[in-house]
């Protein structure tokens, strides 16, 4: 859908090179690139390569989807792809075309894997749902079908939820973002997992995958591509919906995500600190000479025990070709890849926060920037990784972002009422009711704020007042929320519910053919009876 | 045509045809055998990349409503229905909407007016048909999910109508049940398709020999009487033909229904409910994440929908050659 608007916007902005006339000397030195992949880190790869445009670079991305950038990267079509899983690793992977020419794995950015939702009580949007990851799971495979069920209500205490029907969105392309869910449905509630498979006539056990199963007749909508799902939940009709997309999906919409609950019985949101921490617990294949070298393994990550891990977090990696033999690749184009990948590794990675990505820690910078080198025709360079300016970095070579992530606050323990915070792009509090009042964890809000710039030097007051300006805040309850004063309101909210009055269905019934009838007899009626007369006043 | 050029009192000999003639005649005749040619190639290559698939699957491939091709089990039962169902809702709502356009414009419209109507109407049709796609996706369903849940609270009873899932009287039902469903998509397809059809009946209808019409005149018919007897049955080819083409065109509608459905692999006739399935937006969702077998079950599914279309444009293009105004045009 919006690959199209891209081109369009690529169109323009290849006019307005031309006609501009100054960049020809710079654009010469390097030859346009084309990459296709992943949707999921489409949002940062679409920023860098408006960044690189002053360097007179170009890059065409197209997000098509992971399995279908593994696909064209296969056979050639472009020269990068982007993917959230390597080669073999879904249900298809034995059909899966591989590359036939030497290729790498490069990670290029962190995210958390949110679940973007559209829900209201009564006139207010909620902002600050709690879920589980069983919670979750069953959800997404048809279990839990209603807003008002018993396991949600145990995660959200604070929250009077609606009878609504719960509308789980899912991708119905071929989907790096569905591959990582399922992953962590797969590696932690497999029973769940495989009975939803085999409802879906899948064959079980269900691994991984990346186009979701959709029982037929269910509540599941499927729509293509991380805008199409996000677009859907976005959409004032879609009430109850929920999807899972990359954070900045969430962040764009202004829309909020779900906390998601992690195995230290914390709720907590994806930002780059949550996903950093969370990240050191992911095992990165170091084995330079396996075909998967740098590739990732979750499990620890959805184990991990830190208070302030997101579980659903993940590395996205580009598909670079490799070797100076490989004949497929054309060698000028390596230029502008090289370049445009030290460019992300290094400086790029200050914005991932902003962005709605995490930054990469050190050593995956650092092997990333090896890889650059082995790209055909790549102007290699020798990057001062001290003047990257990442966040993560540190002169230890310990992870400074996860490091100084605040510890969650006390409202986000399992159990208590739910802090009223927003969450991802939605800024504005949701009122909770009943439960003790909550007290800021430790004085750290400062950094924990909710809104688009979790560490940005925006001061977090600033953002958390701000939500009185949202529409759909209780007027009694949009006070400001910031410093140490927490976030809970024990302000009762009654959830208005407008109901038309029903006519007795035979009554309507009636009515409805006495209407068809009066609406006949005035049409068709005043012609035939004229007929009738024109008739028998002549014979 | 030629006959008209000609005038009728004096027979005129034309030499025999010269060099230049003979060259132009060859070089037109290659292109028209260009065209037969791309055609049975087009048809030849889809053939030969589906024969693998549609010998894997055999008869069950038409029997088949699953599209798993990896694990063997895939059928265009369900795509082709939704395929048709969608064309079907498609038609039904531009072919009406399409003849008020024409006879309007050719009928009853001031000159003025009429000039500037059939220059939107021609910029409808060139309107690409994603952009059409994109604001049926964001705009028009949300704002058509009323008349869906209309339609299916008071005609629910007629089984195409009925929305299962739905409850009228519960103020917390959700309404995604009506979104991206095939009425949606027929409806985004029918205002494609309407300007299409709305030409060709707009040129059928103005060329209604005039002496006719001055004839129905004289006879006292009133003007909807005269294009009751006169241009209507006069334009009825061009109608049916213009119909006809708007169907293959809704037939083969890719990007507009792959933006707005919500793809569902099972015969799925309740047009107002959420799921639908079409062969070309399978074709586009599917292609480039395929491998080889996937990718000739693909070239498999679209050979029923070239065959499909094949069918109903030859019909359009027969029905419109042997009608009056047809012959007229076309000969």
């Amino acid at each position: 859908m919006s690959r199209k608007i891209r081109v369009v916007l690529a169109a323009v902005a290849v006019l307005a090179l031309v006609f501009s006339g100054q960049v020809p000397a710079l654009a010469a030195a390097y030859v346009p690139i084309n990459g296709a992949g992943s949707t999921w880190s489409e949002n940062a790869i679409r920023q860098w390569a408006s960044n690189v445009e002053q360097y007179g670079m170009r890059i065409n991305y197209d997000g098509v989807g992971s399995t279908s950038g593994r696909n064209q990267f296969a056979s050639g079509l472009i020269d990068f792809g982007v993917s959230e899983i390597p080669y073999g690793k879904d249900d298809g992977a034995a059909t899966e075309a591989r590359p036939k020419f030497p290729f790498a794995y490069m990670p290029i950015v962190a995210g958390g894997t949110s679940f973007m939702y559209n829900l209201t009580i009564g006139k207010n949007r909620v902002t600050n749902l709690r879920l589980s990851g069983e919670t979750l799971a069953k959800i997404f495979t048809n279990v839990i079908t209603n807003w008002n069920d018993p396991a949600i209500k145990t995660d959200n205490p604070g929250l009077v939820l609606p009878a609504r029907k719960i509308v789980p969105v899912v991708r119905s392309d071929g989907s790096g973002t569905t591959a990582q869910l399922t992953t962590w449905l797969v590696n932690q509630y497999p029973d769940i997992w495989n009975a939803y498979c085999a409802k879906a006539g899948r064959k079980t056990p269900c691994g991984v995958t990346s186009l979701y199963p959709v029982i037929p007749g269910s509540a599941t909508t499927a729509q293509s591509s991380s805008t199409g799902v996000a677009g859907y939940v976005s959409q004032a009709s879609s009430v109850g919906a929920i999807t899972y997309v990359e954070y900045s999906y969430a962040l764009n919409l202004h829309f909020p995500v779900a906390k998601l609950r992690n195995k230290s019985d914390y709720f907590v949101e994806p930002t780059a600190r949550s996903v950093a921490v969370a990240l050191l617990a992911a095992k990165i294949n170091t084995d330079k000479n396996s075909g998967d070298y740098l590739t990732q393994d979750l499990s620890g990550v959805y184990n991990n025990t830190d208070a302030r891990t997101y579980p659903l977090s993940s590395y996205s990696y580009m598909l670079i070709p490799v070797d100076q033999e490989n004949t497929r690749f054309k060698v000028a184009k390596g230029k502008t890849l090289g370049d445009f990948s030290y460019y992300f590794l290094c400086e790029g990675q200050q914005q991932a926060d902003q962005l709605g990505y995490s930054p990469l820690p050190i050593n995956l910078v650092q092997a990333g920037l090896e890889q650059v080198r082995r790209i055909p025709g790549v102007d290699a360079q020798n990057v001062n990784i001290a003047k990257c300016n990442n966040p993560t970095f540190s002169k230890d070579g310990s992870n400074t972002l996860a490091k100084t992530a605040p510890f969650p606050q006390a409202c986000d323990k399992v159990g208590t009422t739910q802090c009223a915070t927003g969450t991802g792009g939605a800024t504005a509090n949701t009122p909770t009711t009943g439960g003790t009042k909550n007290t800021g964890g430790k004085g750290t809000t400062a950094t924990t704020s909710p809104g688009a710039k979790p560490s940005s030097s925006v001061s977090s007051a600033a953002t958390a007042t701000d939500t009185s300006g949202g529409g759909a805040v209780d007027p009694d309850t949009g006070q400001a929320i910031g410093g140490g004063d927490g976030g809970g309101t024990d302000t009762a909210t009654a959830i208005p519910v407008s109901l038309t009055s029903q006519l007795d269905p035979t009554l309507k019934t009636v009515l409805i053919v006495v209407a068809c009838g009066l609406l006949l007899g005035l049409t068709v009626g005043p012609p035939l009876v004229a007929r009738l007369f024109n008739r028998g006043g002549r014979p | 045509m030629t006959d008209a050029l000609v005038a009728p009192e004096q027979r005129r000999r034309l030499r025999p045809s010269g060099g230049q003639d003979r060259v132009f005649r060859v070089v037109l005749r290659l292109a028209g055998t260009a065209v037969l040619v791309l055609m049975a190639m087009v048809g030849t290559f889809l053939f030969t990349k589906a024969i693998s698939a549609l010998r894997a699957a055999g008869w069950s491939f038409l029997t088949t409503e699953e599209w798993e091709p990896d694990s063997g089990r895939f059928g265009i039962a369900a795509v082709l229905t939704g395929t048709i169902l969608i064309a079907t809702v498609a038609i039904s709502i531009a072919v009406p909407l399409a003849t008020g356009m024409a006879l309007y414009v050719s009928e009853y419209a001031p000159a003025r007016v009429r000039r500037i109507l059939i220059n939107m109407i021609d910029l409808m049709a060139a309107v690409p048909s994603v952009v059409y796609g994109l604001w049926g996706f964001a705009f028009l369903q949300a704002h058509v999910i009323g008349l869906a849940r209309w339609l299916s609270t008071y005609l629910g009873w007629f089984p195409l109508f009925k929305v299962t899932g739905s409850d009228p009287r519960d103020p917390l039902a959700t309404e995604t049940v009506y979104t991206s469903s095939t009425f949606i998509a027929g409806l985004v397809v029918a205002l494609m398709v309407a300007p299409v059809i709305c030409s060709i009946m707009r040129e059928a209808f103005s060329q209604a020999p005039i002496g006719e019409r001055e004839g129905a005149y004289a006879l006292g018919a009133t003007r909807w009487g005269m294009i009751r007897s006169v241009v209507l049955p006069f334009g009825k080819g061009g109608m049916i033909g213009g119909t006809m083409l708007g169907l293959g065109r809704a037939l083969g509608e890719t990007i507009a229904v792959y933006l707005i459905i919500s793809p569902v692999f099972v015969i799925q006739p309740h047009v107002l409910q959420n799921g639908a399935n079409s062969v070309s937006a399978l074709i586009a969702l599917r292609y480039g994440e395929s491998g080889p077998m996937a990718l000739s079950a693909l070239m498999a599914a679209g050979v029923a929908l070239f065959l499909l279309t094949l069918v109903v444009n030859f019909a359009a293009g027969s029905i419109v050659a042997r009608s009056r105004s047809g012959a007229e045009s076309e000969a």
